[in-house]
């Protein structure tokens, strides 16, 4: 990690300084999933070739955040614009990174198609369980009971289902060289690695990765620090499992951290 | 169902929130909607509200599930209803050019935003031509441009009316502006000013009283042969052009020998009527014209407008997209030079209409 | 450590912006050290964020981002200003224009500590022409919602078509509710116009607090 002068905070070269304080909210995960992200490419040399995509939503405060080209797409629209890119020149590392709504809402199915054809992308999906950027309306992976602005009166699962469960459905269908997994924002360091594998599998040309960080927002959530903590360890935690769902070369099956 | 507003009241609030009473005061019974800003209070007033009149709702994965599931509501016989803004917009018109095609009576708000792309999530006029035109079809639709919040209360309870009654996709168009102004506006039950509303019919799935005798129904929107979709479709032109001459509106005022007409639509003819008021009262020769349907864009009565003017001046939160069907409207009626106040995403003021005006003006002398 | 908390809270549009901000510059007259938070996390366009420094030229703190910091980001822009969950950790009063929204209280989570605060007052900014909030029954199902609440506010107005009989109106069902939920009314905020014909008191014997107008309706 590069640091320039002694009241300089320290963070990765793959960073854009310049666009430092970043604008995300006290207490978002965004910044702790970019951070990974950016340590990752640093670590394996790859800023130059890396291609960089957002989608809307509070990702889309990500469009000048890294050293590295980068493209704010239409919502729902990253994986399909990095998947051309990519196909257009397989040297590029792309990622293709979004929230909960941009993943598994209007992007679903360029989600799900590009997993079955094992395009040789990774997806970095940020799960808050809201729509943020908008103002906290219902997402996929909204929490049955959990009141946002069009559930005001709590999530019926009833009427609308139980909260998406990305990576499993995604292990499901990609092939087995794909990488797939679930970390948190709360355990930094098992997250970073499976950044790590997930770059590491489209650098070694094997096929898909994708990983879900559970990601807090306090804004939203309306919580205090303690209360942000909690929610991602204990509640989250109850419908979205951590752990590796896909590795490459393995059968399917997921292991908790 | 309960009476949503008991009595008429004069209220305070934001154009959204105007949405969501005046869709349960025209008997809306099912919104289908995307987070969008700047519309996105629609939904948190229809979602509080909707339960209390046992009205429905659904947030679907996006825009064009939100259309398409308006569709299947509205064929399945209920009151149906939709908002969106830009990009969502854009999506929509795969809906809208279903709903067109097959004269399902589909009612949407659509509160627009700068374009194109995601651009702002505040304001413009620059979806006009694609509520109006948007689609791979002829635009056979009716679309309201509103400029207050009663006008969207009222043209809300008449798009209902006019969907179900003539069949085409119709429109309240508005925008980020007037979505988030506060205002006062009266509610009020349409039943009590004498309003009836038009009653629905199923296109799909039939009671279980229905039974007997009824012919099973089969609907599509594809054609194999020319010749059968040019019939099908001049025969939804005939419907559109009777529909049209009933629904066409306008509002016009001045002198019929203007030395200038200003020519504004939405929220934007607010400012350009209080600059006519303005500019009459220092004694120019001016006169206002002000198309509510954009669609069917009043042809006749802005030729008529326009007929003996000197010139014209179009001001538009776009860059033409009014102009454009203003040119359109007076090809071969007039030799005045029509004169664009175009600012694409910018609020036009009042001071601003006032300012060009008075330089065209001078150049009549 | 700040000593006093007052949060403005209501439903959408009912005024707790316009009341927030006067308030804020009428502690500031009375010589106290007033920080300002914006904590209005939805609404993207009718915020405190363009008057930032107009008000921090009148001697107020004000936590907001700036609205050429936020525009220009695709969609609302409505991130929290990180120094607002740290806002306790300044002196004097702290005044929160809370946005709208289901969450009621909670959002005070914000601002770290805030809720624990000795000295803390959230108040109900009541508008009786709004539908949601025109009778007693609305209102006590509106204070449902805040837990904890302090007291209420009667902003009754019309806008431009505010009348002294109107405002008084309110303030009469504003009293009744806050009866039933043995809570003061802390106030009759009233544009200076209106506050004028009234002679310092509501109705109901409530103080009325003169209002200027600071939110823009053009707001860009």
């Amino acid at each position: 990690m590069e640091r320039i002068h002694d009241h300089d905070p320290a963070m990765p070269a793959s960073w854009n300084r310049a666009t430092k304080p970043h604008r995300f909210c006290p207490g978002c995960g965004h910044g702790i999933f970019l951070k990974a992200l950016g340590e990752v490419i640093d670590e394996l040399g790859i800023a130059e070739r890396t291609v960089f995509g957002c989608d809307i939503g509070c990702s889309l405060l990500a469009w000048d955040f890294l050293n590295v080209d980068s493209v704010q797409t239409h919502h729902g629209r990253t994986v399909p614009v990095v998947v051309g890119a990519k196909r257009a020149n397989p040297e590029l590392i792309v990622i293709a990174y979004m929230g909960d709504g941009g993943g598994y809402a209007i992007g679903a199915q360029h989600l799900v198609n590009s997993a079955m054809r094992n395009e040789k992308i990774t997806v970095l999906l940020a799960n808050n369980t809201v729509y943020a950027m908008t103002g906290g309306q219902m997402a996929p992976t909204t929490l049955p009971g959990q009141t946002t602005g069009t559930t005001p009166y709590g999530r019926d699962p009833d009427a609308t289902g139980q909260p998406t469960l990305g990576p499993e459905m995604v292990a499901a269908i990609t092939s087995n060289s794909a990488y797939v997994a679930r970390g948190s924002v709360s355990n930094y360091p098992r997250l970073k690695q499976y950044v790590r594998q997930a770059l590491e599998n489209q650098l070694a040309g094997r096929g898909f990765s994708f990983v879900e960080a559970l990601s807090g927002c306090p804004t939203n959530w309306h919580t205090n620090a303690k209360q942000t903590w909690s929610y991602l360890d204990d509640e989250m935690t109850k419908y979205f499992t951590l752990g590796e769902f896909k590795t490459p070369g393995q059968a399917e099956g997921g292991e908790d951290k | 169902m309960t009476n949503v507003i008991e009595a008429e009241q004069r209220s305070f609030m934001t154009g959204n929130e105007v949405v969501a009473w005046a869709a349960l005061a025209a008997g809306a019974e099912f919104m289908y909607g995307y987070p969008i800003t700047p519309q996105n209070e629609i939904m948190h007033y229809w979602t509080r509200l909707a339960p209390k009149f046992k009205r429905g709702f659904l947030q679907t994965e996006d825009e064009l599930s939100a259309g398409f599931a308006t569709l299947g509501g509205v064929m399945a016989g209920r009151k149906s209803f939709c908002a969106t803004a830009g990009p969502g917009n854009v999506l929509m018109q795969e809906p809208i050019s279903m709903a067109e095609m097959m004269r399902i009576p589909a009612v949407w708000f659509i509160q627009q935003r700068g374009g194109p792309s995601t651009a702002t999530v505040i304001y413009s006029q620059q979806e006009t031509r694609l509520t109006c035109l948007g689609g791979n079809g002829e635009g056979n639709r009716l679309v309201y441009s509103t400029a207050s919040h009663q006008e969207v209360f009222d043209y809300a309870i008449k798009a209902f009316n006019n969907a179900w009654n003539y069949r085409f996709p119709t429109f309240v168009l508005g925008d980020g502006y007037q979505a988030k102004m506060r205002e006062a506006v009266t509610l009020y039950d349409p039943a009590q000013r004498g309003i009836e509303l038009h009653g629905t019919s199923r296109m799909l799935g039939r009671s279980s009283k229905q039974l007997d005798g009824q012919q099973v129904r089969h609907y599509r929107n594809t054609f194999n042969i020319e010749e059968e979709l040019y019939e099908t479709l001049m025969q939804h032109i005939a419907d559109w052009d009777h529909m049209a001459e009933e629904v066409v509106e306008w509002a016009w005022e001045g002198d019929e020998e203007p030395d200038l007409l200003l020519v504004a639509h939405g929220v934007v003819s607010r400012a350009v009527y209080a600059a006519y008021e303005h500019l009459k009262s220092a004694g120019y020769n001016v006169a206002y014209f002000r198309p509510i349907t954009l669609r069917p864009f009043p042809v006749a009565a802005l030729q008529r407008a326009a007929g003996r003017c000197r010139q014209l001046l179009v001001a538009e939160s776009a860059y033409g997209q009014l102009l454009s069907l203003v040119r359109d409207s007076l090809y071969g009626k007039t030799c005045a030079p029509i004169e664009g106040l175009l600012r694409p995403g910018l609020g036009i003021t009042e001071e601003l209409v006032v300012e060009w005006a008075q330089r065209l003006l001078a150049r009549v002398g | 450590m700040v000593e006093r908390v007052e949060a403005f809270v209501g439903e959408y549009a009912a005024g707790k912006s316009e009341v927030a901000v006067n308030r804020a510059l009428a502690l500031r007259q009375q010589g106290k050290q007033v920080t300002l938070v914006d904590l209005d996390l939805v609404e993207p366009t009718f915020t405190l964020r363009p008057l930032k420094h107009q008000l921090e030229g009148q001697g107020l703190n004000v936590i907001a981002w700036e609205t050429a910091q936020t525009f220009g980001l695709g969609e609302a822009g409505m991130q929290l200003h990180p120094q607002a969950r740290s806002a306790m950790l300044r002196t004097g009063h702290l005044v929160c224009d809370v946005g709208y929204g289901v969450f009621g209280s909670e959002v005070l989570n914000l601002v770290e500590g805030a809720l624990a605060c000795p000295h803390l007052g959230v108040y109900l900014v009541v508008n009786t022409t709004r539908p949601m909030t025109s009778s007693v029954d609305l209102i006590l199902e509106e204070a449902k919602l805040f837990n904890p609440l302090h007291g209420l506010l009667n902003n009754t107005h019309l806008g431009a078509e505010t009348t002294v009989e109107l405002v008084q109106r309110g303030a009469q069902i504003v009293q009744v509710a806050a009866n039933e939920l043995n809570l003061p009314v802390i106030a009759t905020p009233a544009l200076a116009e209106i506050a004028q014909q009234m002679d310092g008191y509501d109705v109901c014997g409530n103080p009325v607090w003169p209002l200027r107008r600071y939110l823009q309706t053009a707001f860009w």
